[in-house]
């Protein structure tokens, strides 16, 4: 029954879809037959033809409305009528493109700007784990104070973690790491990779392609079983998916490995940054460092806050073990949510500044729309004419309503599409942003990831069109709403508009005014705020020095052989024109993490503080310029004498206090990767230089010998004398002539490489800017167009005071007073806007300068200036008025 | 416009359909009749009388076919469909349960 009635509704849409013409004239038929025939029986009760046909008309109520009404009865009607007003829209649009780019300009602009900071945003941080029930991953991390949390333990606390557990149905352990990989067909690569455990693959429910995935059954204590894993982009990229890849040799990190197999299609590891290729059995059992990455899946039920508080008590044991080091101790546990990726660098340094932006981008689609909503509001003034005339016609109030409604959301819809292409440059243009930062172990970030746009990203577009047509399309639908006066239809557009709507028109602009105050306020604090970092003294002269990274790990040299050979290069740079003098030292100067220790005088162990230590060679703080407080430098001479170390005034005093510390004897314990005591001489004491963090005070920092150590220098430093990029090419030819098997691995200025350790206050400055000058710029364009429609309106007022007297400068300085007290207004709703969004700022971003409130008189200082200029236009039009003609006009 | 609102919503789906039960006949032919049969009492428009009849036909209930009228001219007819025969017994059950009620109710002597 119930298909049988669908199957004959179904064909009857068909028979109206195919068949229009011949419906239509059937109707026509229908009616037409029924009013002959009443018209007849008319007749014959006597009346004379013509008298009949009118009564018959009357007693059916209207021709015409009869099939509106039969029409609006048939299925599909709605869509018939929808198509109807786009194609009106379309017409009208198209009759003022003026106004019509504008529009969809203004939208795109907006639309545009929140999709792609959503889709970063989406990518960085609301995207889950292609994994069974990411919802219940967490990660552990461990985080000494004041350091970057890490994901990494000691194969003790690993035990004493998963064995004392009550909260995880596993202790998954799993790491990202980065290999270097070759096979017969491959040339020798660096990737991301992850070293796992036998339950990795398992818990996360994951499946392979081909072959079979790491088990229980190779990880074992001590060696694993050689076998290897590869991710299904990594098949596809490097093997063109060929099916023999199951028991090729790979060889891993100079190890041969077995690939077992595949994982599935979209899996890309456990990080959405990191794209991982590759992975490995976790050799079990005591290891140095810690190396244990450990995620944890929670059992069902059982919240991440319950685990927190066990897992706290856990740690706690597993920290104060005999044997662990002072700093061990201070170390703290964290359990993060993973579903989404375990945490990365990138998503610490970013996610605030995206935060941030995603709110002004927020501000400027608003700012957007209150401009719009003024741009309708004229146009709706000047259409009121058409309005009444189609009402007059017979058009409902919710067929008008619809019709202005369908041509918001075409303006909308148009703006969207070009704002998703918008969206699409700009996210690439975040993205080399991005990829300027300095490269977390040496491996650029797989951002493609982050700009994939998914669903998320199009239903959050979808959602801002809509939102954005109803907003400001309310307007001129409400207008058509009004009921329609005999006036409105006289009515030309210079007639008068209701007090009510003169202010709306207005606390538009003023709103306007405001938000575009709290954006260039925040910009202005932000660009202030990267420009003061760009001017810190960093404790070294950061202009006129070029760094050259060298890869010394697969040289094949002796250390001595490259200590000698190193000291040659540095001889030999010294001899290029341009170059003032040169060194190299093991980590270079905001490079990215270095080294530290444990430092105290020699025999006070009691007393040791945490220190970072870099080693350089003789000539470092001449090159670098960092003046020598007291003492003497690293010589020559050092070398086969008693070991000594340079300090920095922060380190003095942390060790020494306001003692004299040249000629103490220091000892260094828990140096970063290595073993044991060694104790120095100090001899010589230099001013402060920032060591890896451009924006914190320098920290304490010991410098060793590098000769005298015998270690590894691998960052080359040139002081130049002419610009850095004349002399690049030399050095590059020079460092492979002395070099021959180590490869650079990058060139880059100092300056740049400060700049790649901002990237997050570099993408705050640039994008707010950008978002405060548009934002200023809308509102301008919103006064003008306020300022232009009001003059326009005003021709006779002005007409008639000209008449009377006024100067062409009293009409103008009309004009502009006007101008100047709607900015004002605007200024002084947004300026506590502006010191509240200051305060936000600060709770995200540490050290901005917010005390001072130069930046909103700075934003409330354009706003007026711009204010002023968009007002000069109509008030110059204003003062050209003949009062003669504009009286006659009328 | 003229709404049939003196008849209960939904009556005169049934009342269209009761009158094309009998035989097949024209929109005109069903609004003479409409009114002869009601006496006048059920206002229903000539212009509400279309709507009503293109929806019953969309619902399959009645279907039409065009065939020369009693004046010589070609007029559309309408006939009740094998579902619509069914939808009429089900909505004369309807109406005669309701208005059975509504009898009860009316009937109640006050006490």
């Amino acid at each position: 029954m119930r298909l049988e009635h669908w199957f004959t509704k179904l064909s009857f849409w068909l028979h109206l879809l195919l068949h229009r013409r011949e419906v239509d004239q059937e109707l026509d038929d229908e009616i037409g037959y029924h009013l002959e025939a009443k018209t007849e029986e008319n007749i014959a009760k006597g009346m004379t033809p013509v008298e009949a046909r009118r009564a018959a008309c009357i007693e059916l109520g209207g021709e015409e409305q009869v099939k509106e009404q039969v029409w609006a009865a048939r299925p599909g009607t709605w869509l018939e009528t929808f198509v109807q007003d786009v194609r009106f829209g379309l017409r009208i649009l198209r009759k003022s493109p003026g106004f019509a780019s504008v529009a969809i300009l203004i939208l795109a602009l907006g639309v545009g700007a929140n999709t792609a900071i959503f889709s970063i945003m989406n990518g960085l941080m609301l995207r889950p784990l292609p994994v069974r029930d990411p919802e219940r991953l967490v990660e552990l991390l461990h985080q000494y104070p004041g350091e970057p949390p890490f994901n990494g333990f000691s194969w003790d606390a690993y035990q004493i973690l998963r064995d004392g557990n009550h909260v995880f149905s596993d202790l998954i352990v799993g790491s990202v790491n980065f290999f270097t990989v070759r096979a017969d067909t491959l040339q020798p690569q660096t990737v991301f990779g992850g070293n796992v455990g036998g339950t990795f693959f398992q818990s996360l429910g994951l499946h392979a392609a081909p072959g079979r995935l790491i088990g229980p059954e190779d990880v074992r204590m001590g060696s694993p079983a050689p076998v290897a894993v590869v991710s299904w982009s990594f098949w596809k990229s490097r093997f063109d998916l060929d099916p023999g890849i199951i028991g090729k040799k790979i060889v891993v990190n100079d190890a041969p490995f077995t690939i077992i197999g595949v994982t599935q299609r979209g899996f890309y590891g456990i990080s959405e940054q990191a794209q991982q290729d590759i992975w490995l059995p976790v050799s079990l059992g005591p290891s140095p460092g810690w190396g244990f990455g450990l995620l944890g899946q929670l059992k069902p039920g059982v919240s991440i806050e319950q685990a927190r508080a066990e897992m706290a008590g856990l740690f706690q044991r597993a920290v104060n073990a005999p044997d662990a080091g002072p700093f061990v101790k201070k170390m703290k546990l964290r359990i993060e949510p993973a579903g989404r990726g375990v945490s990365t660098p990138l998503r610490e340094t970013l996610s605030t500044p995206v935060i941030v932006l995603m709110v002004m981008v927020g501000l400027l689609l608003l700012l957007a729309c209150a401009n719009l909503t003024g741009l309708l509001l004229a146009r709706a003034a000047s259409r009121q004419h058409e309005m009444a005339v189609r009402a007059c016609l017979g058009a409902g109030r919710a067929r008008l309503i619809r019709q202005t409604l369908t041509e918001s959301l075409l303006l909308s819809m148009m703006g969207t599409a070009l704002g998703i292409l918008l969206a699409y440059c700009g996210t690439r243009g975040l993205i080399r942003i991005f990829g300027s930062g300095r490269q977390i172990i040496g491996l650029p970030v797989h951002f493609e990831t982050l700009s994939k746009p998914d669903w998320h990203v199009l239903l959050f577009t979808w959602a801002i069109a809509i939102t954005t047509a109803l907003l400001f399309g309310a307007v001129p639908a409400i207008r058509a709403c009004r009921p329609i006066s005999a006036q409105s239809l006289r009515e030309t557009a210079r007639s008068g508009e209701s007090r009510s709507q003169r202010l709306f028109g207005k606390s538009l602009v003023v709103s306007q005014v405001a938000v575009s105050l709290v954006l260039l306020s925040s910009a202005a604090l932000f660009v202030g705020y990267l420009s003061h970092l760009r001017s810190l003294n960093p404790g070294f002269r950061r202009d006129h020095l070029l760094l050259v990274s060298l890869d010394t790990a697969h040289s094949g040299y002796k250390d001595a052989q490259y200590a000698r050979l190193s000291e040659q290069l540095v001889a030999k740079l010294e001899t290029i024109p341009g170059v003032k003098s040169a060194t190299l030292s093991i980590v270079s100067p905001m490079q990215g993490p270095g080294a530290s220790a444990s430092a105290f005088e020699h025999g006070h162990a009691d007393d040791a503080h945490n220190i970072l230590i870099n080693n350089v060679a003789p000539n470092y703080f001449g090159t670098y310029d960092t003046p020598l407080l007291s003492g003497r430098y690293f010589s020559a001479q050092d070398r086969d004498k008693p070991l000594v170390a340079i300090m920095n005034q922060a380190a003095a005093r942390e060790c020494f206090g306001t003692e004299n510390p040249i000629g103490k004897q220091l000892t260094l314990s828990h140096i970063t990767l290595t073993e044991g005591e060694i104790t120095y001489e100090v001899v010589g004491v230099v001013a402060n230089a920032k060591y890896n963090d451009i924006q914190q005070p320098a920290p304490p920092t010991i410098y060793r010998d590098l000769f005298q150590d015998g270690s590894i220098g691998s960052e080359l430093a040139v002081r130049t004398t002419i610009a850095p990029d004349a002399v690049a090419g030399t050095i590059r030819e020079t460092v492979s002539s002395v070099l021959k098997t180590v490869p650079i691995v990058r060139i880059m200025t100092m300056n740049e490489q400060i700049d790649a350790s901002i990237v997050p206050e570099r993408l705050i400055a640039t994008l707010s800017g950008w978002f405060g000058a548009l934002g200023a710029l809308l509102a301008a364009i919103g006064l003008y167009g306020l300022l232009a429609y009001t003059v326009t309106r005003r021709t006779h007022e002005i007409g008639v005071r000209m008449a009377m007297g006024a100067t062409r400068s009293d009409v103008m300085g009309m004009v502009l007073r006007d101008a100047f007290w709607t900015v004002c207004a605007g200024l002084a709703l947004g300026a506590p806007l502006a010191f509240w969004a200051k305060s936000m700022a600060a709770s995200l971003i540490q050290d901005l300068p917010t005390k001072s409130p130069a930046s909103i008189l700075f934003g409330g200082g354009v706003m007026i200036m711009l204010g002023l200029i968009a007002a000069y236009i109509p008030a110059r039009r204003a003062m050209g008025f003949d009062p003669l003609a504009t009286l006659r006009y009328e | 416009m003229s709404k049939p609102s003196d008849l209960v919503q939904g009556t005169l789906d049934m009342l269209l359909l009761k009158i094309l039960a009998l035989e097949p006949m024209n929109g005109f032919a069903v609004s003479q009749r409409l009114k002869q049969m009601s006496g006048d009492v059920l206002q229903v428009s000539d212009g509400s009388l279309y709507p009503a009849l293109h929806k019953l036909e969309q619902e399959g209930w009645i279907t039409a076919e065009w065939k020369t009228s009693e004046y010589g001219r070609r007029a559309k007819y309408y006939s009740l469909t094998r579902l619509g025969r069914r939808r009429l017994e089900k909505e004369t059950d309807n109406w005669g349960r309701l208005s059975s009620a509504i009898t009860r109710v009316i009937k109640l002597k006050e006490a």
